[in-house]
């Protein structure tokens, strides 16, 4: 079949050739049913319904004739051949209708498709105009969108509200007629009055900055002024120094102890200002000053970040230094002590002026820790002291000042919170550092204002001015008779220990004009030797004898009787008196336990010392005391009976003169000397 | 102020010692002229504390040392300094210490006043006997208050008195050595005893003063300088010396024993044969003065109380040691 359509084609080629081939197409209706059969032409032409009807003909006719040859092929006979070619050309013919059928059907499907195929792109082509379209809408959407979105920035800019704006805005600005009615121009006004106002500001501001920065120059200018005035001013300050002293108003030096009065801790001010204050209003003779270094006083109160670097730096440092030296628990520990037993590096001196030109100063120490004051005295004379060797404690600093009140012996700490410190690092008593650190007397501690209540230990620091003010006038005035007490004991040792009893004359009466007893000897004994003695137990068992007192040994001698006296001397002479112990070596040895005559002397001297204190401030009572022993041992001596189993003469001649020997059941002597009479009788 | 009352307290001497009536209370006087009086049942009983062995009162009674009490049945007779003052005892008990009335002797000198060293109570005569310093003996009626008679014979002032009920005849020792008695009744000195110059008594390097005296009707018993001696009265002869050192300032008779005390810590208990049965120490290095208290109101309090150089009052509940002591 495939040759006959190319047959058929051939032709078609071979018809049309001499004219171009479109050419022939656009007349191909017309010259083709002339000339070529036009298929396609044809097929617009025919109808498919016939055409299918015509195939479904030709099928039936072919079956036929096929039947028929059939038939004739197999009935065979001479004229079948000739039916037979007849059939088959027939079938041939219908075999050809059955090709050109199929050519048509062929063409028409061609045809429809390109016909679908020409609408299908035009509707594309459509499409895509439709898709353009939508998306020009939605861009344009888009943009719409976005310029209604658009917000200027003069809507961030906060306008004054409307009143305002028609209040203030100058007429040309504001445009009320216009800007009424129209809101963009009433915006634009404001805008345009904003930009009016903002640049009235900006020249302000240029202006105030101008102006400022003239001023600062004044500042400086006036500033080298005055840094220029205060080298000058000081020069004033300095040669006015003389004048101040001339006339006596050490204002300079007093501004400057102020100034570094703030730096004291609280109890040390306290005792400044009330000592300074009580040295202004009573006592000429008492002056104040501070010593010691105020930039380590201001060190102690530094920030604690600054502390805290230290600190760090310094765990550091002692991280290393443990490390390669380990130091001992001990040493440790003693550091700790040494941290516990800080003093604040300011102190305060006082000078306490006595009559006679001896001065007493006093250093007050703060312990910070511990929160107690102590103080260290010291005794200076006007003239240069030969100490003799009995009277080496009389003004040692260590007991100068003891028990100046009673029982006030400072070698204890008076806040009981101490106690607990103390355990921590294994002080046992704050006796052992006294030496160093000074005495925490109890008087010390209510000049500074600190109240300890007993048994209760104090935790804030609370130095009240009132406590140091009631005992301040006391304490001073306790103060100068210890040190005029001491110094006159001084002077008078120094006369006892070359056997010279030193009466003065306004004592004299006391005693009858001859005394033949003297003074042998007189030496400071310790405590311990004290209360080893075998006539001094009543003593040291009634408790007059602590180890805050001083001892001393006298003795008095008359021919071959020796009276050892020992005498207890309390740190509060002259008001509270000596105590004499007594022991006579004379025919065997007699104290008061075995002989009553040698308790009533005891008792003259230690019980009726009233009458020997003298004229205030009773300095001479030792030494009336002392001289009345001598008294009394003559009188012993003298009037003790004679034994008429020896003989001899007495060995003491009576010279004394006396109403009566003896009296009373204990046969008492006549110890009792009366003025002027000059007789001895009996109490 | 502590030190001086301290030193007070050391060199005080309680002289005297006496009891009450009731045989409740003891009355302890001292060098300074006062008067305590303590609470013998108080601090006897068995709840007794430390505040009973101080005084219930103690007042001042004379300017000078009370050397001497006696009581009646209702007075606390005191001397010292020159006078003899009575005060009532139910008063001192209520704590009112004033004196009822005070007398003074008539002296011969003026220029000291002389001490009251001993009072006697007379009863049959309801006088008081005082004799001291000034050599004499005093004898005063206790209802009108006046000197009645005045013995002299003494040479130095007179230590101690002591009464003989039966005759009755007053005995005194004094500083001159003698034991002289006298009869109340004629006024005069029956016998004298120089006690130094007999031999195996005297003592000379003690003197020869009498101390202490005891009298039980033919007994005597005398010691001071001398030895302790027992003396028979008529014959005027010692029949027994106590070999006892120390001078004895008081002595007394108690059963068939003989109580001394002096020089010398301890109450020492003689036998009469002579021989020492106990020496019981107390807390003063010296007695003076012995006190017995045989009231028969108060039964549970029979002590024996001695007092001397000290402020103690030593109480022996039972002769064989001290109990405890009362103190100033």
């Amino acid at each position: 079949m495939s040759s006959e359509s190319s047959k058929k084609r051939k032709p078609k080629v071979i018809r049309s050739d001499g004219a171009p081939a479109e050419g022939k197409r656009n007349r191909s209706d017309t010259e083709q049913e002339g000339k070529y059969y036009s298929e396609e032409a044809e097929v617009d032409r025919r109808d498919p319904g016939r055409d299918y009807e015509l195939y479904k003909y030709t099928c039936q006719e072919l079956q036929r004739l096929m039947a028929e040859i059939q038939d004739l092929k197999s009935r065979g006979g001479k004229d079948a051949a000739v039916e037979i070619e007849d059939r088959r050309i027939q079938s041939c013919v219908h075999f050809m209708i059955l090709k050109k059928l199929n050519r048509l059907a062929h063409i028409r499907l061609k045809k429809g498709r390109d016909q679908t195929h020409e609408a299908k792109q035009k509707v594309d082509a459509y499409h895509l105009q439709l898709q353009n379209l939508l998306y020009e809408v939605m861009h344009l959407q888009k943009e719409i969108t976005k310029c209604l979105e658009f917000k200027s920035k003069h809507e961030e800019i906060d306008l004054v509200s409307l009143e305002e704006f028609y209040k203030e805005a100058p007429p040309d600005i504001s445009k009320a007629e216009v800007t009424m009615g129209d809101p963009h121009q009433q915006t634009l006004a404001r805008l345009d009055w904003e930009l009016e106002q903002r640049k009235r500001l900006a020249e302000k501001y240029r202006e105030c900055l101008s102006n400022k920065e003239k001023i600062l120059k004044e500042i400086e200018v006036k500033k080298e002024y005055l840094s220029s005035l205060q080298p000058r001013l000081n020069s004033i300050m300095q040669a006015s120094l003389p004048v101040q002293e001339y006339l006596f108003m050490p204002f300079d030096q007093a501004h400057k102890q102020y100034e570094t009065a703030r730096h004291l801790p609280p109890p040390l001010y306290v005792l400044f200002v009330q000592t300074t204050a009580y040295g202004q209003a009573c006592d000429k003779t008492l002056s104040v000053a501070i010593e010691g270094s105020v930039d380590e006083a201001k060190a102690l109160f530094k920030p604690p970040e600054d502390s805290q670097d230290d600190e760090s730096d310094s765990d550091a440092e002692e991280e290393q230094t443990t490390k390669r030296r380990r130091p001992t628990l001990g040493v440790q520990l003693d550091d700790k002590r040494k941290e516990m037993l800080k003093r604040h590096p300011l102190s305060v001196m006082l000078d306490l002026k006595c009559k006679d030109d001896s001065v007493l100063h006093l250093t007050f120490y703060y312990l910070m820790n511990l929160n107690i004051m102590t103080v260290k005295a010291k005794v200076t004379t006007a003239t240069e002291l030969i100490t003799p060797i009995s009277a080496g404690d009389l003004l040692s600093p260590d007991s100068v000042l003891s028990c100046l009140y009673p029982g006030d012996h400072g070698k204890k700490t008076p806040n009981p919170a101490n106690q607990y410190q103390f355990d921590k690092v294994g002080i046992l008593t704050l006796r052992d550092y006294v030496l160093d650190l000074g005495h925490p007397y109890l008087w010390v501690q209510k000049l500074g204002g600190l109240h300890f209540p007993k048994e209760q230990p104090q935790h804030t620091v609370i130095a009240d001015h009132s406590l140091s003010a009631s005992h301040m006038e006391t304490t001073m005035k306790l103060l100068k008779t210890r040190v005029q007490s001491r110094l006159a004991l001084h002077k008078q040792f120094a006369s006892l220990e070359h056997g010279i009893v030193p009466v003065t004359s306004d004592c004299q009466y006391l005693f009858p004009a001859k005394v033949v007893s003297r003074l042998v000897k007189w030496v400071s004994i310790a405590h311990e030797d004290y209360t080893e003695l075998h006539f001094t137990k009543d003593i040291v068992e009634a408790g007059l004898a602590g180890d805050t007192n001083l001892y001393y040994m006298a003795l008095v001698e008359r021919g071959t009787a020796k009276l050892q006296a020992a005498v207890v001397l309390n740190p509060g002479y002259s008001s509270i008196p000596p105590v004499f112990q007594l022991c006579l070596n004379w025919k065997g040895e007699k104290t008061n336990n075995n002989d009553d005559n040698i308790r009533a002397m005891e008792s003259e001297v230690n019980v009726c010392y009233k009458e020997l204190c003298g004229p205030r401030p009773s300095h001479q009572l030792l030494t009336n005391q002392l001289q009345r022993l001598c008294v009394l041992l003559d009188v012993y001596l003298e009037t003790e009976s004679h034994d008429d189993s020896v003989e001899g003469p007495k060995e003491f001649p009576q010279e004394k003169m006396c109403l009566r020997l003896f009296r009373g059941p204990s046969r008492m002597k006549p110890f009792k000397y009366n003025h002027p009479q000059g007789f001895f009788s009996h109490r | 102020m502590e030190v001086f009352q301290a030193l007070q307290r050391l060199h005080m001497i309680i002289f005297s010692q006496n009891v009450s009536p009731c045989g409740k209370f003891l009355a302890a006087g001292n060098n300074y002229g006062q008067i305590a009086i303590f609470s013998l049942s108080a601090a006897l009983s068995s709840e007794a504390k430390e505040e009973s062995k101080k005084p219930m009162v103690t007042f001042q009674a004379h300017d000078g040392p009370v050397y001497s009490m006696v009581s009646t049945d209702r007075h606390l007779l005191s001397a010292g300094d020159g006078e003899v003052k009575a005060w009532l005892w139910a008063e001192i008990l209520k704590k009112g210490c004033k004196e009822l009335w005070r007398r003074q002797p008539p002296y011969r000198t003026s220029l000291e006043v002389p001490e009251i060293n001993a009072l006697l109570l007379v009863p049959k005569e309801n006088s008081l006997i005082l004799a001291g310093g000034d050599c004499q003996l005093h004898t005063m009626d206790l209802e009108t208050g006046t000197f009645t008679r005045a013995l002299w014979g003494h040479t130095d002032y007179i230590h101690c008195l002591a009464l003989r009920e039966r005759s009755p005849e007053v005995l005194s020792g004094g500083e001159d050595g003698a034991v002289r008695l006298w009869d109340l009744r004629t006024a005069k000195e029956v016998q004298t005893i120089e006690v130094y110059k007999h031999e195996e008594c005297s003592r000379p390097h003690n003197g020869r003063w009498i101390g202490c005296l005891a009298t039980d009707s033919d007994w005597m018993v005398c010691g001071g300088g001398p030895a302790l001696t027992l003396w028979h009265l008529r014959s005027s002869t010692p029949t027994t010396i106590f070999p006892m050192r120390a001078p004895q300032k008081h002595v007394t008779f108690y059963q068939d024993l003989i109580l001394s005390a002096g020089q010398g810590r301890c109450v020492n208990q003689w036998q009469l044969s002579g021989e020492l049965k106990a020496q019981v120490p107390g807390s003063s290095p010296g007695l003076l003065s012995l006190s017995l208290n045989q009231q028969p109101a108060a039964p549970e309090c029979k002590v024996l109380t001695a007092a001397g150089n000290s402020c103690r009052v030593d109480v022996f509940t039972n002769l064989g040691y001290r109990a405890f002591s009362l103190s100033f």
